[in-house]
């Protein structure tokens, strides 16, 4: 039977004036403490920033450009395009129009010189359209915005896949030579944000 | 009220506050920020267990390249505290407000300036000496050095003054690599040495854990965090500072505090615009004038071959070495830029993936087999003081606490690009003399402020109509305001900054608490 409200802050107030009782503090709890599971290993990713003939042309040339290698997940192992597709859907304009571009240009240079969707393409006939645009590094970014976008395309690909949950479990199995660099560090937590 | 109001509590003002309270000064210390700590506000993390998987929130830091998720917020959020600059040359302010400042992140890199910067314009006939030489810094940087814990290797050459280091600097032997890389610069007529760093505590050197403890403990300071300050006040009878007003970061209520004597401390561009906004200490007409740093980014990579496929030992290759400046020592060298660099180079590394235009298998092998087998260099190059580039309010434009911003406006000029050509010249050929392979090479670099080493804007001198300070980092104009950071340089050099702030900021300090003890501020 719940306790009459009035009832219940004198209660309090007999219990606060209580020194004994204010100096043992409140009781301990013993709730259990629970481990999280991560999204990834819960739950599947809702594409939403790329079409479905975008994100198909991605999901090509991720396993093309950064495929498997020596035990360690490749890009679609490491669900990297499914991961870009989110964080290019929270980036700025500028850069999800370079994406998008550069994934419409390989989808038209498929059907150009080949016939069909980039996702469709063999290895060797992809190579013949994503040769040409891996130029080598200059310090600015290429001028060429398709040639920019494969460049920042392998970068974005290779980073989220050894920073990936699968890619860190591998590499956990796997010698320090072998596995490369993978993401770790000490992280900064919030501290004390401004109040608006 | 204070003896001295300390603004800042990064190197400067955590220097300025450890000399001041060892003398008996009574300090308080505002700092715009709040206070980290250190054991609760940092976790190690793997990058899949980030949000961004350490990529960063997209557009977060536009212009710091060094942010990533991991130290995302420890930076100055730019729509919390704005600036502009021309849409033509973009200028990297790099900002950490939490108590210590930039001090908690800085690369540990320990030089001396050498009289090559403090007379400069002796040397080379462009704009102007500083007031003071190393002699007179001198007793300074070796007390500097020793609370930092310096490491260095003494070298006599004129132009890298030999600091007052601490065992621990004397590494392995060298490594093959390392002494092709010296012979080939010997003759070159280069000399090679090794990098010079502060140990500190704990591999940590900055004022939280090196400065600001003893003055804490001594009782003469007070250290109040959270507090913007908006403005510095003045007597208006005798026009002498006396306190500042600021806002309570989270409530914006606004405080005075008052004191006998106001230390800026702030940062290079905090502590000028400070001044801006309280009119204050210009007469000369040149404060926010000058406004220099270090560029950084020419870059040059190489690979040993005999360190390829697995073959890279720590007798083959490893180990770092330091080139100080070796160009323009002779007043009769004739080059097409003044002034000098510092070559950084670190032997042992494996290449960035972007270097190999490959993809695929393809690169995954040749990465395996470059692993281990690169030697990289950069840059640490000197740039002119200049009177067009500078610093000033913005009218048009305020912070969160409604505080009017900066308008930055710096370009590297044609002595800086013919610089870093030069430097990407001679890596280039220093490696071939070693019989390395070159990889990459870049003669560009960075935009100005990358290096967050922006310096100048305040800068002391002889003649108080063309200097903000006197050689006491004291104001011409106002005898009891003290700007004691990175603002007060007069060059910039090619060396980090941080032992000569140090030093400079111990000196003034101790200048500043005679004075105060002789009735005269």
């Amino acid at each position: 039977m719940p306790i009459p409200r009035r009832r219940f802050v004198l209660a309090l107030g007999t219990v606060s004036t209580s020194p004994v009782v204010f100096a043992q503090g409140p009781a301990p709890l013993s709730a259990p403490r629970i481990v999280p599971v991560a999204p990834d290993q819960a739950a599947e990713p809702v594409l939403q920033f790329f079409t479905p003939t975008q994100f198909a042309t991605l999901r090509h040339a991720a396993s093309l450009l950064q495929p498997a290698y020596s035990n360690l997940p490749g890009a679609v192992e490491a669900a990297a395009p499914e991961f870009l597709d989110f964080l290019l859907a929270v980036s700025p304009a500028p850069r999800q129009a370079l994406y998008r571009g550069g994934l419409d240009h390989l989808t038209s240079q498929a059907k150009l010189l080949f016939k069909k969707d980039f996702a469709a393409l063999t290895a060797p006939e992809a190579d013949q359209i994503l040769k040409p645009l891996i130029v080598p590094w200059t310090f600015d970014p290429p001028a060429d915005l398709h040639e920019r976008f494969l460049t920042d395309l392998r970068a974005d690909l290779r980073t989220a896949t050894t920073n990936s949950a699968p890619y860190a479990a591998a590499a956990a199995t796997t010698s320090r030579r072998g596995r490369g660099r993978t993401g770790a560090g000490l992280y900064w937590l919030p501290i004390d944000p401004t109040r608006r | 009220m204070y003896d001295v109001l300390i603004v800042g509590s990064g190197h400067s003002g955590g220097m300025a506050a450890a000399t001041l309270t060892a003398l008996g000064v009574r300090c308080l210390m505002l700092n715009a920020g709040p206070v980290a700590d250190l054991e609760r506000d940092r976790v190690n993390k793997s990058a899949h267990e980030l949000p961004y998987r350490g990529f960063g929130k997209p557009g977060l830091h536009p212009h710091i390249f060094q942010a990533n998720e991991y130290n995302a917020n420890t930076w100055v959020d730019e729509n919390e505290v704005p600036y502009t600059h021309p849409a033509d040359a973009s200028y990297n302010w790099v900002r950490v407000r939490l108590l210590g400042g930039r001090s908690l992140f800085w690369a540990r890199q320990s030089f001396r300036l050498s009289d090559f910067e403090f007379r400069a314009a002796d040397h080379d006939g462009f704009g102007e000496n500083w007031p003071i030489r190393h002699n007179d810094l001198a007793p300074f940087y070796s007390r500097v050095e020793a609370q930092f814990k310096v490491v260095g290797r003494k070298e006599g050459w004129p132009q890298f003054p030999d600091g007052n280091f601490v065992e621990g600097g004397a590494g392995q032997a060298d490594s093959e690599c390392q002494q092709r890389i010296t012979a080939a610069a010997n003759k070159m007529g280069i000399g090679v040495s090794r990098m010079r760093a502060a140990m500190g505590d704990g591999g940590l050197a900055s004022s939280v854990n090196l400065s600001l403890p003893q003055a804490v403990a001594s009782g003469k300071l007070d250290v109040l965090p959270n507090a913007v300050v908006r403005q510095i006040t003045t007597d208006p009878n005798t026009g002498r500072a006396n306190g500042v007003i600021f806002l309570d970061r989270h409530t914006r209520q606004e405080r005075r505090a008052k004191a006998r004597v106001v230390v800026l401390a702030a940062g290079t561009l905090e502590s000028t615009r400070l001044l801006l906004l309280s009119k204050l200490a210009n007469s000369s007409g040149v404060l926010g004038r000058y406004l220099t740093d270090q560029q950084y980014g020419c870059t040059v990579v190489a690979s040993m071959p005999e360190a390829r496929d697995g073959k890279a030992n720590p007798k083959l290759i490893g180990g770092g070495l330091f080139i100080p400046r070796f160009r323009n020592l002779r007043k009769d060298e004739k080059r097409n830029f003044i002034r000098g660099y510092a070559l950084p180079l670190n032997t042992g590394s494996s290449p960035d993936p972007k270097y190999f235009p490959e993809y695929g298998e393809a690169l995954q092998k040749k990465l395996a087999s470059y692993a281990g087998s690169c030697v990289t260099g950069g840059i640490y190059g000197d740039v002119l003081p200049r009177y067009e580039n500078h610093v000033r309010l913005n009218p048009n434009q305020t912070d969160a606490w409604g505080i009017p911003t900066l308008h930055i406006e710096a370009r590297y000029g044609d002595n800086e690009r013919n610089l870093c050509k030069d430097a990407a010249d001679t890596m280039e050929e220093l490696y071939k003399a070693a019989g390395l392979e070159v990889i990459v090479k870049s003669d560009k670099v960075n935009p100005p402020g990358y290096s967050i080493h922006e310096l100048g804007t305040c800068r002391m001198g002889a003649d108080p109509k063309k200097s903000v300070l006197n050689q006491w980092n004291q104001s011409h104009d106002v005898k009891n305001l003290f700007v004691v950071d990175g603002s007060s340089f007069a060059t910039a050099g090619w060396q980090n900054p941080t032992m000569t702030i140090l030093a400079l900021s111990m000196r003034a300090s101790e200048y500043l608490a005679a004075e105060l003890a002789k009735g005269n501020l």
